[in-house]
């Protein structure tokens, strides 16, 4: 799963400080000026335009992507619990 | 300066008694005199009297020495030049350089078709282009650009397009509205005319406006909406009378010969079925240029028969069947398209055309987005304050300056499979031809501030109260050739050969997206990516790097060598020959669509095969909800029989119906269609390779 973000996000911090993302399998992509890698990967999802609309963004493993913010944050606490 | 000098030498007399007849330009006789070489040194390369004098007596010298009989002016300017030299003048040298064209060029091209851009037929009047376009090109590389632009442009690892129109901008999109609120109001012309009253006369005003912008651009010339803003124009005419000027309309733009060169206007038109969300609130302008006290919206119906019968001239094709060059249809499938009653029986409508004649491009504009489109693939998006600007739809102008390609397969010959290299040599090429569109805008620049008395007359007039052309909303646009081979090269496979390929070609473009992100923000120009028709480009990278970097392009080159038709993939797209789906093609390619803002295209080319308008309606649906991509045509093939003038299916080299082997093939060379005699050898090779999904459609 790839989580896409972006600097002086604050959704995207939320998400970040809540979870321990590396711990559930979560790659995070950080999108900005300088990082082409993380834009090819979201041009890879079809995701570019959904990104400049709203972030963050999460992808899961099997390419379906969530753009709802609390979509994500409902599944990702479930992945928590699950893991404890 | 004179054109040709008469020397009559008697050999025994001196330098004094050289008696020379110059030969003027106003067609008189001047006799020699040397001053003229010092005056010409002087006015044109500021160097000191005395060197220019003791060089006007060394050539003075040689002229008297060599006994000719016969001498040309440009001669005695290259004997100073290689004064000039000697003396190490190099800067001299530059300024006093004579732009001109060889005796043998000017016969080829006076004798034989220019194969540079199929869009140019071959006479009198093409000659007379085709020689302008070779001294601006030269001026263009000594004078515009700087020395590093110009080598970089002669090696071929970028491509400055459209040279010989230097002191143009490339292209240009608006919509009828400003010719509806002003009426036909050109700088230099002698009548003027107020807002048309009839439709007619607004199509008069249209074609009469479009030629004026052709001979300002360079390129396409779009129109936005078309079929809504004639609307208000329409109410209460029959379908006969609607078609009857559908067919005024078409044939207008596709006769060859009327314009520029004997070359048809590049026009696209922009089409909708629904009335698009930005002008449904706008109040419509009607005949004599008032307000109808209507808003747009409320000529939806009108707007729908007309581009109804629009397709139903373009399903016709011209007065032998053959499909229609120019116009381009472009229309756009949006949101609101599917939500507007009538679309399905309108996209099968334009299906049927796509089919049976090809015209048709689809632009898909999802979401929020709306965009004029034009020039093969060149498409504006409308930002906030263009949207702002919809409101007085005349205010809406868009414009590209200039497009340079860069020669991507060449730089992964250069960085010899090393990521790191490969990217720092993106970086570089970007950076010049943002160098190369920073000279273009200064040279665009210094034209326009000449104002009345300048040349970009048109460009500058100011009707609305902001110049014509808006300069500081203009495009820059930086094409690519060749992911496919740079990809290739580097990684091993094709883009169609590997997930990772795929990526690996949208990292570079990614790469290249954030660079003219960057430097749009530091020169505070829009700098956006485009795909490149790349008609003759492709070809050209293709050619000059088998002879730089012959080991490595000749692993990647596509085509046929040994007949000299040897290309590169164009811009992003896969491999032209490969047997994938087109939905998958349509798919994967529209991958890189988004990352390339001044638009991009996926061509499904049909071959002889003619599918059914509900199979292609459901492909485009399919693209519409399932895909990113950008655009789509379909292109069939035809062969029409310069004997007996019938038109059949497919690329035969014999005529079907009176078996005459004077036959021509027809069928979308980039962005248009046009006949295949007209190709260069790189489209021709492309030709013969591509995949034709006949398993498919
Ligand atoms: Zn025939």
């Amino acid at each position: 799963m790839t989580l896409f973000t972006k600097r002086l996000c604050s959704a995207c911090q939320e998400i970040k400080n809540s979870f321990d993302l590396e711990a559930l399998g979560i790659k995070v992509e950080e999108l900005g000026p300088d990082n082409p890698d993380a834009l090819a990967h979201l041009a890879w999802h079809e995701l570019v335009e959904d990104a400049q609309k709203n972030l963050p963004i999460l992808v899961l493993n099997d390419s379906s992507a969530i753009t709802d913010m609390l979509e994500i944050k409902n599944l990702l606490m479930r992945l928590s619990r699950k893991k404890k | 300066m004179g054109s040709v000098l008469k020397l009559k030498k008697d050999s025994s007399s001196e330098t004094t008694d050289m008696a020379l007849f110059v030969h003027r330009s106003d067609e008189a006789l001047d006799s020699w005199n040397r001053e003229r070489i010092v005056e010409a040194l002087i006015r044109e390369t500021c160097i000191d009297h005395d060197t220019a004098r003791a060089i006007s007596k060394e050539v003075e010298e040689i002229i008297m020495a060599s006994g000719i009989s016969t001498i040309t002016a440009p001669l005695i300017r290259e004997l100073v030049d290689a004064k000039l030299i000697e003396r190490g003048l190099e800067r001299a040298r530059k300024m006093h350089t004579r732009l001109g064209v060889p005796l043998f060029d000017v016969d080829q091209m006076i004798t034989h078709p220019n194969k540079e851009n199929a869009n140019v037929p071959h006479g009198p009047e093409a000659t007379n282009l085709t020689l302008a376009e070779s001294i601006k090109k030269e001026y263009a590389l000594l004078n515009v650009f700087s020395r590093e632009v110009g080598e970089a442009h002669m090696h071929g690892t970028i491509h400055l397009h459209d040279l010989g129109f230097i002191d143009r901008p490339y292209c240009s999109g608006q919509s009828l509205e400003y010719l509806k609120k002003f009426g036909l109001n050109l700088p230099n012309s002698l009548a003027m005319a107020k807002p048309a009253k009839h439709p007619e006369v607004l199509l008069a005003h249209m074609v009469k406006f479009g030629a004026a912008l052709q001979s300002n651009f360079a390129g396409a010339i779009g129109w936005d909406a078309v079929n809504l803003f004639f609307a208000p124009y329409l109410v209460g005419m029959t379908d006969r009378e609607m078609k009857q000027l559908a067919q005024m309309l078409i044939f207008e733009f596709s006769q060859q010969a009327v314009a520029r060169g004997g070359q048809a206007i590049f026009t696209d038109i922009n089409l909708y079925w629904e009335v698009p969300k930005h002008f449904a609130d706008v109040p419509a302008i009607g005949p004599g240029g008032e307000y109808t006290g209507k808003t747009y919206a409320e000529y939806e119906k009108e707007a729908q028969r007309f581009v109804w019968q629009l397709f139903e001239v373009f399903k016709e094709g011209d007065g032998a069947g053959r499909p229609f060059f120019f116009p381009k249809p472009l229309v756009h499938i949006t949101d609101k398209f599917f939500q507007t009653p009538g679309h399905l029986s309108f996209l099968n409508h334009i299906c049927d055309v796509a089919a049976e004649k090809g015209n048709t491009y689809f632009v898909f504009d999802r979401g929020d987005t709306a965009k004029i489109s034009e020039c093969c693939r060149l498409s504006f998006k409308l930002e906030r304050s263009d949207l702002e600007d919809a409101k007085e739809p005349w205010r809406m102008r868009y414009s590209a300056i200039q497009n340079v390609t860069l020669n991507l397969p060449r730089l992964s010959f250069m960085a010899k499979r090393d990521d790191t290299r490969l990217f720092d040599k993106i970086a570089d090429i970007m950076e010049l031809a943002v160098r190369a569109h920073l000279e273009k805008r200064s040279f665009i620049e210094r034209l326009l501030s000449h104002e009345e008395s300048g040349p970009l007359t048109l460009l500058n007039m100011d009707t609305d109260g902001t110049p014509y052309l808006r300069l500081n909303r203009s495009t820059y646009l930086i094409g690519m050739v060749g992911l496919n081979e740079l990809t290739q090269y580097h990684t091993g496979e094709e883009m169609h050969e590997s997930t990772e390929a795929t990526r690996f070609g949208l990292k570079v473009i990614a790469h290249m997206k954030l660079l003219a992100d960057h430097f749009s923000r530091r020169f505070g120009m829009r700098f956006v990516l485009e795909q490149t028709p790349a008609e003759s480009t492709a070809h050209r990278f293709a050619r000059l790097d088998l002879t730089y970097y012959p080991d490595e392009a000749s692993q990647v080159v596509k085509g046929n060598p040994a007949q000299g038709e040897v290309y590169y993939t164009n811009s992003t797209l896969y491999n032209v020959s490969a047997p994938m789906n087109p939905i998958h093609r349509v798919k994967y390619e529209g991958r890189f669509h988004p990352l390339i803002e001044a638009g991009a295209l996926t061509h499904i080319w049909l071959g002889e095969a003619r599918p059914s308008a509900p199979s292609l309606a459901n492909f485009v649906i399919k693209t519409f909800n399932r895909t990113k991509n950008d655009q789509i045509a379909f292109s069939p093939e035809f062969t029409c029989c310069n004997d007996c003038g019938k038109l059949d299916r497919g690329i035969h080299d014999r005529c079907t119906y009176c078996k005459s082997r004077n036959v021509d093939g027809i069928t979308r060379i980039t962005g248009y269609f046009t006949r295949i005699s007209s190709w260069n050898k790189g489209k021709l090779g492309e030709l013969k390779d591509r995949y034709r999904n006949h398993e498919y459609l």
